[in-house]
């Protein structure tokens, strides 16, 4: 099969699921929906594995595939086809999506055993899947916007899925709302590209944006692309609907709200090389805002108290990495880094389920300590995750997140700032995690102790472990100085702009490996010295900075701030609209008009103590005989 | 056959039968009024075999002489816009004509007639090839709505009734003066015999004055029709006193004769006085998306939170047109159909989610639980109510605001506050209908057989649009050309022709 077959199948198989699932006329067995929910997965996993294989066997530089299935649309002068587009770029994020997307499936039957709506999750979670996948093989902006919006549906189905709890239901909405402030900037840069270039289609609006865009509509297109981005990967300002997306199943969390949706805004970047190349300004904006984030999630990290809202802002942080490594034009980098994130952060995710399921649903790390002895596996799972996402030599994150910096590094004066914030930030990550994992696993029991600890079965364990592995070797294929695999896989899509990412010498290298490791290790003895060796410290460290971390713990307060000046002032408006507006409005009419008013009002109530046929026929006859007079005398003019 | 004209004469036909039928006939009434229905949506099926998509102008003709000496034709047809409209007006017309029969009706006799009568005139207003008779029906088309409001309303019927034809009525008495000034100054400038048919109308050199005063005229009493904000004060009192039925007919269909007026008649017959207009209607289009969207998140009940979604959606429809540009006109076309479907279909949920005893936002909540298939097919629609990417009023919505941002950048900026607000206003009404606490049992509102025959065709005809846009917008090309270019040509004079080709 050729590679764009593949591509269809893969991204019909989930769809096929969530179709089945969602049209089964009662809630099936669940052997039928776990079948039916990882079958897909697995399926489309294998697919791509194949369309991995093929590509491998073509020469580097024709692993582009188009296929269309129909003509969507021909308006103006535009035309529109359903078609995707199948090479390095979409491969890579195709195999995350379908890979760790099985994973978590697989862990989602026994996680989410217990909860009514068992299919109505998996339905969701297949529907989830097609619409990523819709996402990165869109083979024109029409459809990428399209795949970007259904991913935000899915998020805000998955988030919203306690339906019954009303924060997870203003959860869900805030997500969405935000989501489509994303998709509106992503319109806005699509409505430029097609009056500037005519069309929409990605090899054509690539192949003439450097003829078409002059600077200032190239940096247009590049910002209001970015507006997208930011909102689909939780960049500031428009970060504050991630942490609240906690509120959805733990499996959720792991796979669109760390592994695969919220890293849709790089991916977009990434598409759009060509663009931000175009557009330094813009690119410099990109790069900012992500080491903004960067070090705002990381700085609100250290202090929440929630498990999951710990991954959650780390999360955020993580992915200011990309997009900061994106806006310095090092796009390989920043999918290196969030191929080893899809792996780490997964694994943390689900391993955080582990917990969260043994302990019944609780979540906040003041009622857990201990639990290693009771869960030595997944505490040692859990440590390699930690590790490989502190930046301890030798597992993923080290690698993917050095060569961002090294990047960063090389990248000048505003390079080099950056690479602080990066590196400041790397400590801050390795404290935080760490602290997450001595008050989760280490020192003694919470009060009261565990009864009944829900243990683990095989399809939660399994996924764990393998995820485990990945985020100790994935990060292998790219080690400076030996060997390049993702550079050298993603070049023919991501190379050849004008601006590209800077040269990166191996001095910039050493001395970022030394730093990060260093910076590392400082944040791990921190988090040691509080949190591990004595339990007891943290409690007499509790009166300290009270005010700032009240602040951090409050995500420095952003949504205080849209509430008071965007949402409060436009409902008051809605609201004044609706009730002194609009009745007055209507009022002054019907009193101006008062003596017709009455007149009328008079025939209706007499017409209605009459005969409905009556004056139906009165009516009817009526405009049969004007039109009878109307011709007749009208003729015999 | 005269296609055209038999899709009228039928439910005409449908709504005089109802005379012939003894007094207590309500069974006889019920299967007059859906053979009737039925029969011409079947021909209208049969009209939209034989139209050819590839071609502009009128087309399956019906032409007569009416009065020749004041220039009165009967002339009937339909082109690439009205083809749709007539369409819309068939399904929605027999769809709720045997929802009506079937499952609800009051006095069937006097109800079902009106609606067949509406129906008659609403497909004469789409059809109509000559200005009197757009006129005609344009008036006539009222009457049925106007008993349909009065009678079969709630208790404000009669305060509703009143606004409703105070405010027609100066609109048709505005179009009545534009119509017959139209004519009489056309045969000025020609010289030659009295003409009210439109296309030839379309040719007349209209002096700017006239153009512009005529033009307002036109586009005066198809603002009210809409409604465009301001003209909108009729809207809530007659959405919330009619039966939903009506509610949903009016919004679907009824609202299209407006945005159809002017993209007929107003824009291509008078292209100076449009283009002169165009900042006008534009702020009033945008004031409106982003008015009614606001109005919208803090309305009280079901009914109005998509009574003023509806003026904030018809008001994209109307910078689509007044873009005068050819994707943002063929988006306003394909928007015309999408907002009837979206609409009909969401004021059929709201009549659902009515049994379990209020329209009030505040009542109910978390109704999901007990109305699970009610929940599906509500979320697809209230995901179609926002435009979300993917649904097919997305697609008329992205190519609308397209043209209009090529054309008027600020316009497409300001009415991008209404997609964002779309989505926090319809969220609204799905998340405080069916999730949170459960407060009323949701498995009254559940579908049952009459609603899923009512309101599964329209959810998968939007699905189809959403695969498939080119179904509709293929054929609408030529004909929307014809509506712009005039229009087009006077806003891009020569001299900038060459930069700014009509794409």
């Amino acid at each position: 099969m050729t590679a764009s077959v593949l591509g269809w199948l893969v991204l019909g198989l989930p769809l096929l699921g969530a179709l089945v699932l969602s049209l089964w006329p009662s809630e099936p067995p669940q052997t039928v929906t776990r079948v039916i929910g990882c079958g897909s997965m697995l399926l489309a996993f294998i697919l791509t594995l194949a369309t991995w294989g093929t590509l491998l066997g073509e020469n580097p530089e024709e692993r582009t595939h188009v296929s269309s299935l129909w003509r969507w649309i021909e308006i103006g002068d535009l035309r529109v086809d359903l078609a995707i587009r199948i090479d390095q770029l979409s491969v890579l994020m195709m195999l995350v999506i379908t890979g760790v997307g099985f994973l978590i499936h697989l862990y989602s039957t026994e996680y989410m055993a217990h909860d009514v709506g068992y299919r109505r999750f998996f339905a969701q979670m297949n529907f989830f899947v097609f619409s990523m996948l819709l996402l990165v093989e869109a083979g024109n902006f029409v459809f990428l916007i399209i795949g970007w919006a259904l991913v935000g549906l899915a998020s805000y189905l998955l988030i919203g899925f306690y339906d019954d709890r009303p924060s997870a239901v203003a959860a869900a909405r805030k997500a969405f709302v935000i989501n489509v402030i994303g998709d509106v900037g992503l319109v806005f840069a699509a409505f430029i590209l097609l009056a500037k270039t005519g069309t929409l289609d990605f090899d054509q609006v690539f192949a003439s944006a450097p003829k078409t865009l002059d600077g200032y509509a190239a940096e247009a297109v590049a910002l209001l692309l970015f507006v997208g981005a930011a909102a689909k990967s939780a960049q500031v300002p428009l970060h504050t609907w991630l942490p609240d997306a906690m509120e959805g199943p733990t499996p959720v969390s792991a796979l669109i709200h760390a592994a695969t949706m919220v890293t849709a805004g790089v991916y977009l970047i990434v598409r759009c090389n060509v663009l931000y190349e175009l557009a330094p300004s813009a690119s410099n904006v990109v790069a900012i805002v992500g080491a903004i984030t960067l070090l705002l999630a990381a700085t609100i990290a250290t202090v929440q108290v929630d498990i999951k809202r710990v991954l959650a802002w780390s999360t955020v942080s993580q992915i200011g990495y990309m997009i900061m490594g994106a806006g310095l034009h090092a796009y390989s980098s920043s999918m290196f880094h969030f191929l080893t994130h899809a792996f780490f952060k997964a694994l943390l995710f689900l391993g955080a389920g582990i917990v969260i399921h043994a302990l019944l649903g609780e979540q906040s790390l003041d009622r857990m300590g201990g639990l290693g002895k009771h869960l030595r596996g997944v505490m040692l799972m859990m440590a390699i995750g930690c590790m490989a996402i502190a930046g301890v030599p030798g597992l993923s994150g080290f690698f993917s997140k050095d060569a961002i910096l090294a990047h960063a590094w090389s990248a000048g004066a505003l390079g080099k700032c950056l690479w602080v914030v990066g590196i400041v930030a790397a400590a801050l990550t390795a404290f935080y995690m760490f602290r997450l994992f001595f008050r989760t696993f280490m020192g003694p029991d919470r009060e009261g102790g565990y009864e009944h600890l829900h243990m683990p079965g095989w399809a939660m364990t399994v996924p764990v472990a393998i995820l485990t592995v990945g985020a100790a070797i994935v990060g292998w294929i790219e080690i400076p100085g030996v060997w390049d695999a993702m550079t050298t896989w993603l070049d023919p899509v991501v190379a050849g702009g004008p601006l590209g990412p800077a040269e990166v010498t191996h001095s910039a290298e050493w001395i970022t490996g030394i730093a990060s490791t260093l910076v590392a290790a400082g944040g791990i003895v921190v988090a040691w010295q509080i949190f591990g060796r004595d339990p007891k410290r943290r409690l007499e460290l509790a009166g300290v900075a009270r005010g700032p971390r009240s602040v951090l713990r409050d995500a420095y307060r952003f949504d205080d701030i849209f509430e008071g000046t965007v949402i409060e002032p436009t409902k008051q408006i809605g609201e004044v609209f609706l009730t002194k507006v609009e009745p007055r409005g209507a009022q002054g009419l019907v009193d101006g008009a008062s003596s017709l008013v009455r007149v009328i009002s008079g025939v209706i109530s007499r017409l209605e103590g009459g005969l409905v046929r009556g004056y139906t026929a009165a009516m009817v006859g009526g405009v049969v005989v004007l039109g009878l007079i109307a011709t007749v005398l009208l003729r015999a003019n | 056959m005269p296609w055209t004209t038999v899709l009228i004469i039928v439910p005409l036909l449908g709504a005089l039968s109802m005379f012939a039928l003894p007094e207590g006939g309500a069974l006889q009434a019920r299967i007059h009024a859906v053979v009737a229905s039925l029969i011409t949506l079947v021909l209208s099926f049969e009209l939209l075999r034989r139209f050819d998509r590839d071609a502009g102008g009128l087309q399956l003709v019906d032409s007569h002489d009416w009065a020749s000496s004041v220039g009165l034709r009967w002339t009937t047809g339909v082109d690439g816009i009205s083809i749709w409209l007539v369409l819309l007006t068939t399904l929605l017309f027999f769809i709720a004509i045997a929802y009506s029969a079937f499952a609800w009706c009051d006095r069937p006799r006097a109800y079902l007639g009106l609606l067949l009568l509406a129906e008659a005139a609403l497909i004469g207003l789409f059809v109509a090839g000559d200005l009197v008779l757009f006129y005609v029906f344009w008036e006539a088309m009222l009457i049925p709505f106007i008993f349909l409001v009065g009678l079969w309303g709630d208790e404000n019927r009669r305060s509703a009734t009143i606004q409703f034809v105070i405010y027609t009525m100066v609109g048709s008495l505005i179009m009545l003066v534009a119509v017959v000034a139209t004519g009489i100054l056309a045969q000025r400038h020609t010289g030659g015999a009295y003409t009210f048919t439109i296309a030839d109308l379309a040719g007349v050199d209209f002096t700017e004055r006239e153009s512009t005063w005529l033009f307002a005229g036109f586009a005066l009493a198809f603002a009210i029709k809409l409604p465009l904000f301001p003209f909108h004060a009729w809207l809530p009192k007659v959405y919330s006193a009619a039966p939903i039925l009506v509610t949903a007919l009016l919004a679907a269909v009824m609202s299209k004769a407006g945005v159809y007026g002017l993209l007929r008649v107003g824009v291509p017959t008078f292209p100076v006085g449009a283009d002169n207009l165009t900042p006008v209607l534009l702020t009033l289009a945008v004031l409106g998306i982003i008015y009614g969207s606001l109005v919208a998140w803090r309305a009280e009940t079901m009914r109005l939170v998509v009574g003023y979604s509806s003026l904030a959606h018809l008001g994209f429809i109307v910078l689509g047109i007044m873009a005068f540009d050819l994707q943002a006109g063929q988006g306003a076309v394909l928007q015309m159909v999408n907002h009837g479907l979206v609409v009909a279909a969401t004021f059929g949920i709201v009549a659902m989610l009515a049994r379990t005893g209020s329209e009030q936002m505040d009542r109910v909540s978390g109704l999901g639980a007990g109305a699970p298939w009610l929940g599906g097919v509500f979320l697809i629609v209230a995901m179609a109510a926002l435009a979300i990417p993917g649904s097919n009023a997305f697609v008329g919505e992205f190519f609308i605001l397209a043209g209009v941002f090529r054309e008027h950048t600020w316009a497409a900026i300001l009415a991008c506050i209404g997609m964002v607000y779309a989505a926090v206003y319809m969220l609204r009404l799905y998340q405080d209908m069916m999730n949170g606490p459960r407060v009323g049992d949701g498995r009254k509102a559940e579908f049952r057989l009459p609603d899923a025959l009512a309101i599964l065709p329209i959810v998968l005809l939007m699905g189809l649009i959403a695969l498939w846009p080119q179904s509709i917008v293929g054929g609408t090309r030529e004909s929307v050309k014809r509506a712009i270019e005039p229009a087009r040509a006077v806003a891009h004079p020569p001299a900038g022709v060459g930069e700014v080709p009509l794409p």
